[in-house]
């Protein structure tokens, strides 16, 4: 393997050092190549050999001193003419070997170490649960398999079998790290027609005015974008506030409990499961259209709902009753439409989306076990891609809708790890705090007593419900509601479950009044 | 291909370093003297009948002029030139006789003996002060001289602790590495060579004879001073922004680098003076919260600063500098080992402690008393590698080592476990 290797590294190592001028040492090249320690130095050797004068070389010598009391073993960096005279010093047979290879000796002698520093740091910062070449010490000679690494509670075998094998294995697990989220990403992009600039469109038109009208203008054309586009806003504004906030873990398992709980219900309805070529985007997706169905279900009341409460999962279930409401209409109105559309819109997601959702997959698929942690950085990342494009948002509610069946598979799963997490958080204090931020944003009339907020949130929501809803949802409502009983009580939960949504069951009760009030 | 670590068994034995429950009162340094007092009092009392059977025993109070007697206190140093907070408030001005660039030692210092009845002050040559300090416990034979001094005849201290048993030879080599005063962050470390220094132990580097001999590193202490945090900025100010990157990245290289190392083999640090822990003695161990990558391995532990432990049964036994540094600044010494020697031969780790060094306000005992000898004593942060062997009476046997600062010698200390034998490792980058 080495020995096929070899001339590619050379080459390359020549470039780095006569073209960019890098000082390339064995350990740089170890890691940067997946190969031991000591098949790198071998590696330098041979390029040495090869270039004998035009490059200025690192020796590392490393032996006894001689003649000293108390005796010193000594590991010196010698440069290539100084060699022969240090080799005088050392006392029999020392090991002399390459240590770095540069065009030209750096002043400051820290600079050989620099490189190789930068590279450490790169690897050191990578998730706690990824084995990295750093973490399980892989590429030296001498193994300790009494080294233990604890992950999350979780202890991992870092210090496995580090020779070959695990030389063997590291290479493909980097790549599939680096490359798997391009891959994803391109995949899901070639999938989706990208329509990016419609939903954007929509987008400022809801971020500007009330979304309602928008909407209702966007009626006219899929209804699925016009909602889609809604999420959008909302889930820019989600992003800041989780970000702000602390990230609990229970933040990822809210978006996987919502993500389960109102894909499920579209997922009749909707049919498009095109996009989602990989599992774990599916998750990840689903992740988000969560978030971006939430939010463009629950409208702006919505969102700064799921910005204030610490633990979302409550308040996911709430923005999802709200957000069914929507979506119901969404679903209902789409369902006839809606399939190429949406999944156009869907795959309409922005490169810089899918690239950090691939990462976000990415991480997923390394690390299914340890699923709070990447939870928190899907978060992030999610967030973070969010809040910057809201097409990507689009993108998101997208993938989520075409990929519902895919977040009904995974969402399950991620319900049973996280549910407990989420469980624990309690409703009633997020929802009093939702309301009030959404009236003040809003500068509307809604009194500042949380339920009242809720009372006020339902007769916005009423507001664009009803017009949503009373051009699409009549039609929506007819065939949705016969397809998706859930949601039709999702959709009732929404207008009067946001304000109380504690429980379910109080929550489908005010959908029922609205749909009477409609 | 891969050469397993040789593997050893480990030992904490840092209970006696640990703070725990023990809580500021504002109480006051008495009772750890006291504490003192009262152990090796009761040690001298027994071995002073094998001393000088025929000498009566008293205390300070019943000291009669001309009666020779045995008398057991604590020594207290009386220094000219030892800076003292009073000092600044005093309105006589006073001719202070300037102080020496090394320490505080004056021709003029005396000792005193106390103990709870009284105190005395000493005479003779038999005690010299300067290689006395404050805060040892002895026991003297001597007289009552007309002036209401002691005249010393001839002095006891308590002499090395027993010792566990050595274990037998058991033929395998395996080392332990002895690294001191990295100062991560500061301007005179060079970061390359601690790489090397982890590269080396860690197996990348040198050939498979380099890396076999690797192998048997079985055991790798820091001995305080891992990083050094501008002084700059510690000074009691509101930080801006960039100061807390400033102040947080030595900590963050030292972590990744430490990550290295754990992740190939044990790894114990302690922290030293200008690391981010307690002032005074016993150091607590730094919390894992500041190295987050390498606090995840079980290799990795963070000790007291006086630490003990024991490796295959070899007890060690260590200080980042704090106690020989100041036994330094208060009294005098042909090298450092002797300062190193002395404290195992007056039973104590710090005797300076509380009296000009830092100390935590123990009521209940004093934890630098020690109870048995280790076999390899070591102390950080000094400036040179300086190693001998110790016999005591009881057939008791001392590795005394030095441990360079890392940063400015690059030097690093490997001894045996099977034979103590002591060696330096080091790294230089000669370019």
């Amino acid at each position: 393997m080495a020995q096929t290797k070899t001339p590619t590294f050379i080459h390359e190592i020549e470039s780095l050092v006569s073209d960019e001028l890098q000082v390339v040492s064995y350990k740089w090249l170890s890691r940067n190549y997946m190969v031991s320690a000591n098949e790198a130095k071998r590696v330098l050797q041979e390029f040495v050999q090869k270039h004998e004068g035009e490059l200025e070389v690192v020796y590392a010598l490393s032996g006894w001193l001689k003649s000293k009391d108390p005796t010193d073993h000594q590991t010196r960096l010698v440069t290539g003419p100084k060699l022969a005279e240090a080799q005088q010093e050392f006392d029999g047979d020392c090991s002399v070997q390459v240590y770095s290879v540069q065009a030209s000796m750096p002043k400051d002698k820290a600079l050989l170490w620099n490189a190789e520093f930068v590279q450490a740091e790169e690897l050191f910062k990578q998730p706690s649960t990824v084995d990295n070449c750093l973490r399980d010490n892989r590429f030296c000679e001498i193994t300790n398999s009494f080294v233990r690494r604890k992950v999350d509670g979780s202890r991992v075998v870092s210090a496995a079998p580090q020779s070959k094998s695990a030389v063997g294995e590291g290479p493909t697990k980097t790549n599939t790290v680096q490359k798997s989220p391009k891959s994803i990403a391109r995949d899901s992009i070639d999938k989706v027609d990208a329509k990016p600039q419609n939903v954007i469109q929509e987008v400022k038109s809801e971020s500007n005015g009330i979304g309602n009208t928008v909407a209702l203008d966007n009626i006219n054309k899929p209804t699925t974008e016009k909602e889609k586009a809604l999420p959008l806003p909302t889930g820019k504004k989600k992003v800041p506030a989780d970000k702000s906030g602390s990230v609990a873990r229970g933040s990822l398992a809210s978006f996987w409990s919502c993500a389960s709980a109102k894909p499920k219900p579209c997922t009749s309805s909707v049919e498009n499961n095109n996009t989602v070529s990989n599992p774990a985007v599916s998750t990840e997706n689903a992740q988000t259209a969560c978030e971006e169905e939430c939010d463009s279900g629950i409208d702006d009341n919505q969102n700064v709902s799921v910005r204030r409460s610490s633990s979302r999962k409550r308040r996911v279930v709430f923005d999802f009753s709200d957000e069914d409401e929507d979506d119901d209409d969404v679903v209902n109105l789409a369902s006839p439409d809606f399939p190429n559309k949406q999944s156009s819109e869907d795959s309409s997601q922005d490169d810089k989306n899918t690239s950090e959702k691939t990462t976000l997959n990415f991480d997923l698929q390394e690390e299914n076990k340890s699923r709070v942690k990447e939870e928190r950085e899907t978060d992030q990342k999610a967030h973070l891609p969010l809040g910057g494009n809201v097409s990507a948002i689009s993108k998101c509610t997208n993938t989520g809708k075409s990929s519902s069946e895919k977040l009904e598979s995974c969402a399950p799963e991620a319900r049973v790890n996280k549910g407990s997490v989420n469980n624990a958080a309690p409703c009633s204090p997020k929802r009093r705090k939702v309301m009030k931020t959404r009236i003040d944003e809003r500068g509307r009339e809604v009194v500042e007593v949380v339920w009242e907020g809720e009372e006020t949130e339902v007769k916005k929501p009423d507001k664009v419900t009803t017009k949503n809803t009373d051009s699409k949802t009549n039609a929506a409502n007819s065939a949705p509601a016969t397809k998706k009983p859930p949601a039709n009580s999702h959709a009732n939960n929404g207008q009067g479950g946001n304000k109380k949504a504690g429980n379910k069951d109080p929550k489908q009760g005010n959908l029922l009044s609205f749909f009477k009030k409609v | 291909m891969g050469i397993e670590r040789v593997q050893c068994g480990y030992v904490s034995l840092d209970e006696t370093f640990e703070i725990r429950k023990e809580k500021y009162h504002g109480q006051q340094y008495c009772h750890i003297y006291f504490a003192r007092l009262h152990l090796m009092r009761t040690l001298l009392y027994s071995l002073v009948p094998h001393w000088k059977p025929n000498y009566p025993v008293c205390t300070v109070l019943e000291l009669e002029e001309g009666k020779e007697c045995v008398i057991v206190g604590t020594l207290y140093k009386h220094m000219k030139l030892k800076p003292r907070i009073l000092d600044e408030y005093s309105k006589q001005k006073s001719v202070v006789p300037l102080v020496k660039p090394h320490n505080f030692m004056h021709s003029d210092d005396y000792l005193v003996l106390e103990d709870e009845s009284g105190r005395v002050k000493l005479n003779g040559n038999i005690i010299p002060p300067s290689e006395y300090v404050t805060g040892i416990v002895v026991a003297l034979l001597g007289k009552e001289s007309g002036a209401g001094d002691f005249l010393v005849q001839d002095v006891l201290d308590t002499g090395l602790p027993p010792q566990i048993e050595f274990p037998l030879k058991s033929g395998e080599d395996k080392y332990v590495v002895l690294v001191s005063g990295l100062s991560v962050g500061s301007s005179t470390s060079n970061p390359l060579q601690f790489q090397l220094l982890i590269d080396q132990i860690t197996g990348h580097l040198g050939d498979e004879k380099a890396q076999r001999f690797a192998s048997k590193i079985v055991q790798v202490v820091f001995a305080g001073n891992l990083v050094e945090i501008p002084q700059r900025i510690l000074n009691g100010q509101n930080l801006a922004s960039e100061d807390f990157a400033r102040m947080s990245e030595p900590i963050r290289e030292l972590d990744i680098m430490l990550s290295q190392i754990a992740a190939g083999l044990p790894l114990d640090i302690m922290p030293g003076p200008s690391d981010p822990a307690n002032f005074s003695l016993p150091q607590q161990s730094l919390h894992g919260c500041l190295f987050p990558g390498s606090s995840t391995y079980n290799t990795f532990r963070s000790c007291t600063n006086p630490h003990c432990f024991e490796l295959d049964n070899v007890r060690f036994l260590g200080t980042s500098g704090q106690n020989v540094d100041d036994l330094d600044k208060y009294s005098d010494a042909k090298d450092k080992l002797e300062f190193m020697e002395r404290t195992l031969r007056w039973r104590h780790l710090a005797p300076t402690a509380p009296n000009t060094l830092g100390c935590f306000p123990f009521t209940e005992r004093d934890p630098f008393f020690l109870e048995s000898c280790p076999h390899v004593y070591f102390v950080g942060n000094q400036d040179k590698f300086e190693t001998r062997i110790v016999n005591g009476s009881e057939g008791q046997l001392v590795r005394l080592i030095c441990v360079p600062k890392f940063s400015e010698t690059g030097v690093a200390v490997m001894i045996n476990l099977r034979d103590l034998e002591c060696h330096a490792l080091s790294f230089t980058v000669d370019l």
